[in-house]
């Protein structure tokens, strides 16, 4: 038989969609804003080729950052404002345990960033994806303090600053199409889905290898008030600089405390009330006794 | 002879001295980075990085020396609410300071926002979120220095336009206004009470968000209430050091029984804070950590102590009434709360591993001149207007020279 | 060294070498399997005394693809191989000789060099239906095995077909194809697998065992550690393209004509252990798959040539990092001297006005003043 192009084209598109039949939405599911959508990131699988930095660099149209590479190589040493994806290595001093891991917003369920932001520049929108809106950003920073695992970065330098952090693809996800850097992993080590379905498969995989991952579970199911972007990984998650952030969010604790103080506005009305009729009261006897006091020292009254 | 602080006057020193002059080149200075750093961005006068975005405008110039403005709210709520009026000489100063402090404050923080165009958006209520903290703490604050603090400190303005020589209509315009504050004022003082106990705590509030990474010595659900109570002590302090500072300087009699009786509350209130402190830091389980001797144990034992030991010496009533022996105390006290203040914004602030920070020498320069514009602003406003307290005879006194010229011309 | 001068002939029938150009192959053929100029001199000092070891090619089920990759060798080239180097004793492809003749060849070759030839085994040895698949000269070819490559001083199992079996072994191996070391447990083996085998490994191991004695270290598969001790991975030109996640996608796309890595494409360079990557095909410059585009196929490999689908990416048993990426951690923001400086400054002028002002407050005409002070 003749092997040409055109059958080698055949045989490879098909060995290659055989290989993706992990379980990943493909096209996106346009018409359920509500669904929320989110990433699996597998520590056991990635292989630290770092396609998701490349392609999520040029998705996003951002300038390759060349960290101290002299310009040579695209090689950001953390989140910036030019990189919002990337893939870190941890190594044990010993070198018994390694990992890679992928960091990019969390998308969290309850964000911080959200609730601590003045003017709602950053929401929690379509698919709970939490994005940011510089329309009426104030470039406060608050999202800077608030977010817990120190996601957003800020355009020091500009005068013009954005606040940058991976948005999944909002834009790509509008085509149909997958973040980049779910759809460039060659090893399906981080795959794209709804956040159930991505819980199901985490499951299915810690069932399947009972020992493989730290704690049987998945980091980001109930962490922090729960996240989009869903961690497994065989070292402790700790030391992939993912914090120990107990079942509550963030968010929570402080609207707690807040809606315990203000109780939606009562407590001012009520305090400013009752201090109206306190000084009142003490007022009136007050400036008769400056009037008085005024008069018969021959001095103007001293408000 | 007691001294006794029954009226208000104007400081009678000239105004442009060496220390007025040095006080505004470096307020120039700071306004003139302030500027450049308008076109230049954040990066190029400040050390803060994507881990501390919070610094010294900020976490120092907002959160740390409006507590020291407090003295109006303090002082406010001592003879207005409390009914103390034999305060009532002190309220101007306290005013001054405050609405000094406050506008430096927002000036700061007007500089450290990134994107200032869009302050605009403070005034749409569609852009708000009421469930953010820094919304409540810029909206209370700006609500509070363009409305509570400006009635407030209008009375002695509208003195001089009344009396001075300015056209009539002005003298008729400032006597109504006048009129309007005094019977306003209850409604004024009341707001100007509800917004800062509101904003002071929200100070608070907002290192709340920091969650696990402030240090649990410092972080807890009550830092709204130390905020507040910090604020009122600082206030009343801070107050107190300026009174005494400004009496040194120009050789004012100094009203030492109305000054220990102020630091008597003080010292009463900065007792039942660290009670509070402590009784949060047991029920939270933290107190292992005070005798832990790591930095973080250090930096709370010294600032327990810097709060604590002049709290307990100003229990002394002979020592409250030596002026000399108060100022230190006070000043040691005042040290110790701006530096509460401070810590859970900064220095007990982990975002993360590896990052550090310190304010850049630019920082460090826009931050001390706001610190000297706000001075140069108390050193025109006292020696311009009946600001700071006085005896009746001085009173009297001033009274008739300015009555013998006005004679004269 | 003896002078075997006489002037090089035009015409590539060489009878006699010149010295230099001797020399020269002999240099040639050493570098060319990493051995040193020593070692060159050493095989050159062996060979010219005209001990040409004797050399015996056994040919079983292969498709001489081996024998021909040797061919399009030129340090040493194959003239110069068999007639100055190697005493070519019996090989079926490319002896004059045929039917009895080749027997006799092969019989008096065996017993003069008793013991000392070297036994080269091209292709996979049938054994289903007793071995009958193959039969030379009425034998079998386990039995040939048996008898001739059993007492050679040295078996070398050249190509994928001799190492493991190679294609004729592919599912479902209807002829029950296996390596020589399959019929020789007692024997080792020197596989040099690859389909073809790259021809300097198996001039490199052989003159290496001729003139020295020695046999190159192996690995535990019985191949020699200086060609198969990497996965081309380890040492593939596009790995830079791997490394910063440039792949080609589909044939003729965009990153496929740049040269992008083929990793995607099914490439098994990650688990093949050759010296393609270095050691090119044919003398030509990036004459080996990945060089022309294809993906590697893992020819070496028993477990992945001709048994895991071509196109088909292979999981990475995931390789020890190097130290390039960045850490958990990294470091931000620093303290500058001069601000210190600065902000200790300011805190001094604080206190020192302060201690100041506390020394003017002792003053009692201030707090107690007969006067009521200035105004």
């Amino acid at each position: 038989m003749n092997v040409t192009r055109r059958t080698l084209f055949k045989i490879a598109a098909a060995g290659c969609a055989g290989v993706t039949c992990l379980p990943h939405a493909g096209a996106v599911m346009l018409n359920e804003p509500t669904e929320k959508l989110g990433l699996l990131y597998d520590a056991t699988r990635c292989i630290g080729c770092k396609a998701c930095v490349t392609a999520c660099s040029e998705a996003n149209g951002l300038v390759p950052d060349a960290g101290s590479s002299d310009g040579m190589y695209q090689a950001p040493e953390s989140l910036n404002a030019h990189t919002k994806n990337i893939i870190k290595l941890y190594r044990a001093s010993d070198g018994h345990e390694w990992s890679y891991m992928k960091q990019q917003c969390m998308h969290c369920l309850d964000p911080a960033c959200v609730i601590a932001c003045p003017l709602s520049a950053l929401t929690k929108s379509d698919f709970g994806i939490v994005q940011w809106n510089g329309t009426t950003c104030l470039g406060c920073r608050c999202c800077q303090i608030a977010c817990p695992f120190n996601i957003p970065k800020f355009e020091w330098s500009q005068i013009n600053p954005r606040v940058v952090k991976c948005e999944l693809c909002r834009d790509r996800l509008a085509l149909g199409k997958e973040p980049a850097c779910t759809a460039v992993c060659p090893r399906q080590a981080v795959i794209f889905g709804k956040r159930s379905d991505l819980l199901d498969a985490a499951h299915r995989r810690i069932a399947s290898n009972p020992g493989k991952y730290y704690q049987d579970r998945v980091y980001g199911e109930k962490d922090g008030g729960g996240t989009q972007s869903l961690y497994l990984s065989h070292v402790p998650f700790s030391k992939l600089g993912l914090p120990d952030l107990g079942d509550r969010s963030v968010a929570s604790g402080v609207r707690d405390v807040q809606e315990s103080i203000y109780q939606n506005g009562l407590t001012p009305a009520l305090v400013y009330t009752t201090l109206v009729a306190v000084t009142t009261h003490f007022w009136r006897e007050h400036t008769r006794h400056a009037a008085e006091e005024a008069e018969d020292l021959g001095l103007e009254e001293q408000l | 002879m007691r001294v006794c602080w029954r009226r208000m006057l104007q400081v009678a020193s000239p105004l442009l001295t060496k220390p007025f002059w040095f006080m505004t080149a470096l307020a120039v200075l700071g306004l003139l980075l302030c500027v450049y750093r308008e076109f230049a961005g954040l990066y190029s006068v400040t050390a803060l990085n994507d881990g501390y975005s919070w610094g010294l405008f900020k976490n120092f110039n907002v959160t740390t020396l409006t507590a020291l403005g407090s003295g109006g709210y303090a002082m406010a709520l001592i003879t207005y609410v409390f009914n103390r009026t034999r305060y009532h000489p002190l309220m101007r100063t306290a005013l001054l300071t405050s609405i000094l402090s406050y506008t430096v404050g927002m000036m700061a923080l007007a500089v450290d926002i990134g994107r200032p165009w869009n302050l605009f958006f403070m005034a749409d209520p569609w852009a708000w979120n009421p469930h953010s903290i820094l919304w409540e703490v810029a909206f209370c604050m700006t609500a509070y220095v363009m409305i509570a603090l400006d009635f407030e400190n209008l009375a002695p303005l509208l003195e001089r336009l009344e009396h001075d020589p300015f056209p009539a209509l002005v003298r008729d315009v400032a006597r109504y206004a006048k009129r309007f504050v005094k019977h306003a004022y209850p409604y004024g003082v009341a707001l100007a009470l509800a917004l800062p106990t509101m904003h002071q705590s929200s100070l608070g509030s907002l290192m709340l968000l920091g969650a696990r990474r402030v240090h649990p010595l410092w972080q807890t659900p009550l830092l709204p209430l130390l905020y507040v109570l910090m604020a009122f002590i600082l206030g009343i302090a801070f107050v107190e050091l300026v009174l005494m500072a400004s009496c040194a300087v120009w050789r004012r009699p100094i009203d030492r029984f109305m000054l220990a009786s102020l630091s008597n509350i003080v010292s009463w209130a900065a007792l039942a804070w660290l009670a509070i402190r402590f009784a949060d830091l047991v029920k939270r389980g933290q107190l292992d950590a005070v005798l832990r001797f790591d930095f973080y144990s250090f930096l709370f034992l010294a600032e327990t102590l810097m709060i604590g030991v002049p709290a307990l010496a100003l229990r002394s009533k002979p020592l409250r009434h030596t002026p000399p022996k108060g100022f230190a105390m006070l000043g040691i006290l005042t040290l110790g709360g701006m530096l509460y203040r401070y810590t859970p914004t900064t220095i007990a602030f982990r975002p993360g591993e590896g990052y550090h920070y310190f304010p850049s020498v630019a920082e460090l320069l826009i931050s001390i001149g706001f610190i000297a514009l706000a001075m140069v602003g108390y050193l025109f406003t006292v020696k311009r207007f009946a600001i700071l307290p006085a005896t009746l005879d001085m009173a009297v006194l001033a009274t008739n020279r300015s009555a013998t010229k006005g004679q004269a011309a | 060294m003896p002078s075997v001068i006489k002037a090089k002939s035009k015409n590539h029938a060489p009878s006699v070498v010149d010295r230099r150009t001797f020399l020269r192959t002999i240099t040639q053929a050493a570098a060319a399997v990493g051995l040193s100029a020593t070692t060159a001199r050493r095989m050159a000092g062996a060979l010219a005394k005209g001990q040409r070891p004797s050399v015996i090619w056994l040919h079983y089920q292969e498709c001489t693809g081996c024998t021909e990759s040797l061919l399009r060798t030129s340090h040493p080239g194959l003239a110069e191989l068999v007639l100055d180097l190697i005493s070519l004793d019996y090989h079926e492809t490319l002896m004059a000789a045929a039917g009895h003749q080749a027997e006799a060849a092969l019989h008096s070759a065996m017993e003069k060099n008793a013991g000392k030839y070297i036994c080269i085994v091209e292709g996979a040895i049938p054994l289903a239906q007793h071995g009958t698949y193959m039969r030379i000269g009425g034998r079998t070819g386990a039995d040939i095995v048996k008898e001739v490559a059993k007492p050679a001083a040295l078996v070398i199992g050249l190509g994928s077909c001799a190492s493991w079996g190679g294609l004729p072994s592919a599912d479902p191996n209807p002829t029950g194809a296996v390596g020589v070391q399959d019929l020789l447990p007692d024997k080792k083996v020197i596989k040099l697998p690859g389909c073809p085998a790259n021809p300097y490994i198996l001039l490199g191991v052989a003159l290496q065992f001729a003139t020295m004695g020695q046999l190159p270290q192996l690995d535990n598969e019985g191949r020699p550690l200086f060609a198969y001790g990497r996965t081309i991975h380890e040492h593939c030109p596009r790995r830079a393209h791997f490394d910063a996640g440039r792949f080609a996608v589909q044939f003729g796309d965009a990153g496929h004509r740049q040269g992008y890595c083929l990793y995607k494409l099914g490439c098994k360079g990650p688990a093949t252990h050759a010296s393609c990557s270095t050691n090119h095909f044919c003398e030509v410059v990036d004459a080996w798959p990945i060089g022309a585009g294809a993906p590697c196929f893992g020819c070496t490999e028993k477990s992945l040539a001709f048994r895991a689908p071509m196109y088909q990416t292979i999981e990475i048993t995931r390789p020890q990092p190097p130290a390039t990426y960045p850490g958990i951690t990294a470091e931000h923001g620093s303290v500058s001297a001069v601000a210190t400086g600065v902000a200790g400054l300011a805190a001094g002028v604080v206190l020192g006005a302060g201690v100041k002002i506390a020394r003017v407050l002792q003053d009692k005409t201030l707090t107690d003043g007969a006067k009521g002070g200035k105004a």
